[in-house]
């Protein structure tokens, strides 16, 4: 692997190009690569794909990419350069298990395998907004989740009562951010629980700041740090890679591809879906990757679109289990919010799709997610349930797609709803849901039943 | 519609940039009135296109050259306008930026594009954008509206630092500010004394229209 000061390096003196320029380049080669390695979506009916050579196909796409465009640095403009054998001997390195906790509550998280019948792991948390009187309550709740392997921190815009912004307050609340996170797994019984850090900023001061191994972040935990959309890499972040690289640490990377934009449609995102998590592996050292296609429209909460977003994800997914190691994980983001039927058959649908594509789950959050309004541990158990419920049911790809597909009908002209905050449907006192809530899930459950899926209870 | 006018049009929805400057040049070598060519032409053109994006059946990209071409072509009509009526095709100068400390800019890329779809005069200061450098570059600009993104909770207060900024500077009322992003609301507009609010790129821009007294 090849070491980050050597990426910094090549960050500092490779080839200078124009943001804007790079951003057509990436469109032009990503239609180029499209067309010679014929990835099309068009035509697709099944909801899953089940063609091994199209997720191949796709790898070596991505591979080519790497090769001929690099990676674009947004702080010097300049573009990281890599040659096929360096990436190759990435992908090669890259680590099949995380070892991230400590003590009883040490975990192994783990890539999955494709039509499997393990229990996948899961991350609840990540970063929904909440107000920090609800700080240290709200990961208990989470933490409190038996199945959940780590917690990854919330999106606190206010610290002892200051907003955090300008770099001594970030990183300030980067340090109290863990200090309320270790509290909360602690208060949940749990306190070996590894935790990664949500970034207050992107800023290298606010990610180093909470390294600490008894009050702060622990050499067994993590934290995101995401190659940017349109393949691009920044310093702070290689900063941080340089420095945790000494400390320990893991990583997670925020990678999937995006329709829509600069990559084009979702042909274009699949690429870009598999270049980003090998981007983050070999600029930050990331090993856990939310990866696969989003589209522009459903990621800005807009409207739900599901067919054929959730075969493009399954290419992504089948493609690096089927030619890496990586360690990729479905992140779920959806349109509608709490306590609505909606958002959890949207909930639903990522689970099934992840459980037998051999991805992990990145727990859901509300994409527009208003304050105190992203999330209850609610969506993350039925979640759970839901991707049990599809290995009880002993469903592989082709009949789980024909159960997305009418989960899709039934979704089919919805608008997304607006939902309720934590607090009108969660008792975060007794971990429980609202009555209302409850039995929205029941009826969801009792729904997915009569599709097919076994669940326990 | 004259035939240069509709070849425009077309130009712009080819994303023909090469043909939508020759054509321009034509257009004025043959008399072809430039008010009626940029709104009939061009304007329709990129309206057009930004439709079709939020219809969702192009991508950022084609945005990015539908509007380089109608630029390309623009830069030529532009000449061909008497002084006197320039203002007839002058809609608004706006600086576009993501705020301080945020690196996401997906949502104010495709705002960018809708805005200069929409015929405004737009200048992208891009991501992680000081709020010395949003009031400095629109004085500079001499620009009518600030827009700023903010895609995390965390940054969000830098949207509020540029209106405390404007106001401490007595520059407030010299320019309109809109916000936006995911975190941000109708409310925290309110909240903070901003001029406008988009949810989206297509709030974005009917809120510069408002705000400019513009009617669609």
């Amino acid at each position: 692997m090849i070491e980050f000061i050597e990426i910094a390096e090549r960050a500092r003196s490779g080839p200078r190009v124009d943001e804007k320029d790079w951003n057509m380049m990436l469109f032009k080669k990503m239609q180029a690569l499209t067309k010679e390695y014929n990835i099309n979506c068009q035509d697709v009916d099944e909801f899953l794909n089940t063609d091994n050579s199209i997720a191949d196909a796709a790898f070596q796409a991505a591979i080519d990419f790497i090769v001929d465009m690099g990676a674009f640095c947004i702080s010097t403009n300049r573009v990281i350069k890599f040659d096929e054998f360096e990436v190759k001997q990435a992908l090669r390195d890259a680590p099949n298990q995380v070892h991230m906790g400590e003590g009883r509550d040490a975990r192994i998280f783990k890539q999955g395998k494709i039509d499997g019948n393990e229990p996948i792991n899961i991350n609840p948390g990540h970063h929904a907004p909440f107000t920090e009187d609800n700080g240290s309550l709200v990961v208990k709740n989470f933490a409190q989740i038996p199945r959940t392997d780590f917690i990854e921190g919330f999106n606190f815009p206010a610290v002892d009562g200051r907003d955090c912004y300008h770099q001594p307050f970030e990183a300030y609340a980067a340090i109290r951010e863990i200090a309320w996170m270790r509290e909360g797994v602690r208060k949940a019984g749990r306190p070996g629980l590894a935790i990664v850090l949500y970034p207050i900023t992107t800023k290298a001061s606010s990610l180093i700041a909470p390294m600490n191994p008894q009050l702060g972040l622990r050499p067994t935990d993590g934290l995101l740090m995401s190659t940017l959309p349109d393949v691009k890499v920044e310093y702070d972040h290689i900063t941080t890679a340089i420095v945790y690289s000494s400390y320990g640490y893991f990583s997670v990377n925020g990678s999937f591809g995006m329709a829509g934009g600069f990559c084009g449609g979702p042909e274009g995102a699949m690429i870009e879906g598999i270049v980003r998590p090998i981007i983050g592996y070999m600029c930050y050292g990331d090993t856990l990757h939310y990866c696969g296609v989003e589209h522009i429209g459903y990621v800005m909460g807009e409207r739900i679109i599901l067919h054929p977003m959730n075969w493009a994800r399954s290419v992504v997914y089948q493609a690096f289990n089927r030619n890496s190691n990586l360690i990729y994980m479905d992140w779920n983001i959806t349109c509608s919010g709490l306590c609505t039927e909606t958002g959890l058959l949207e909930n639903a649908v990522r689970s099934i799709e992840a459980t037998v594509n051999g991805a992990a789950l990145y727990a859901p959050r509300v994409s527009r997610a208003r304050m105190n309004a992203g999330q209850t541990p609610l969506e993350p158990e039925f979640m759970i349930e839901v991707s049990d419920a599809t290995l009880n049911a002993g469903l592989k790809r082709k009949e789980a797609g024909a159960i997305l597909h009418k989960i899709a009908t039934k979704l089919k002209g919805r608008e997304p709803e607006t939902g309720k905050t934590i607090h009108e449907c969660y008792d975060l006192i007794h971990h429980k849901p609202s009555p209302e809530y409850h039995a929205i899930y029941q009826n969801v459950k009792n729904e997915l039943t009569q599709l097919g899926l076994d669940f326990y209870i | 519609m004259s035939d240069y006018i509709e070849k425009l049009h077309e130009a712009v929805l080819n994303y023909d940039i090469e043909k939508a400057e020759q054509i321009a040049t034509d257009a004025v070598e043959a008399g072809v009135n430039p008010l009626e060519a940029i709104e009939k032409g061009l304007t329709a053109g990129i309206r057009e296109v930004g439709d079709r994006f939020h219809r969702f059946e192009i991508f950022l990209p084609h945005l990015v050259l539908a509007s380089d071409a109608a630029t390309a072509a623009m830069n030529v009509l532009i000449k061909a306008i008497p002084k006197d009526q320039l203002s007839a095709v002058q809609r608004g100068r706006i600086i576009v930026g993501t705020v301080e400390g945020d690196l996401h800019d997906l949502g104010k890329n495709v705002v960018v594009m809708m805005l200069k779809a929409a015929g405004f005069e737009v200048y992208d200061l891009g991501k992680d954008v000081k709020t010395d450098t949003l009031v400095e570059r629109a004085q500079e600009l001499k620009a009518d509206v600030i827009a700023v993104s903010s895609l995390m909770t965390t940054t969000r207060p830098y949207q509020r630092e540029l209106v405390e900024e404007l106001e401490r500077l007595g520059l407030r009322d010299q320019f309109k500010v809109i916000v936006g992003g995911g975190p941000v609301t109708q409310e925290w507009a309110n909240d903070i004394g901003a001029d406008g609010y988009g949810r989206d790129a297509l709030e974005a821009v009917a809120e510069a229209n408002r705000l400019l007294g513009i009617q669609e």
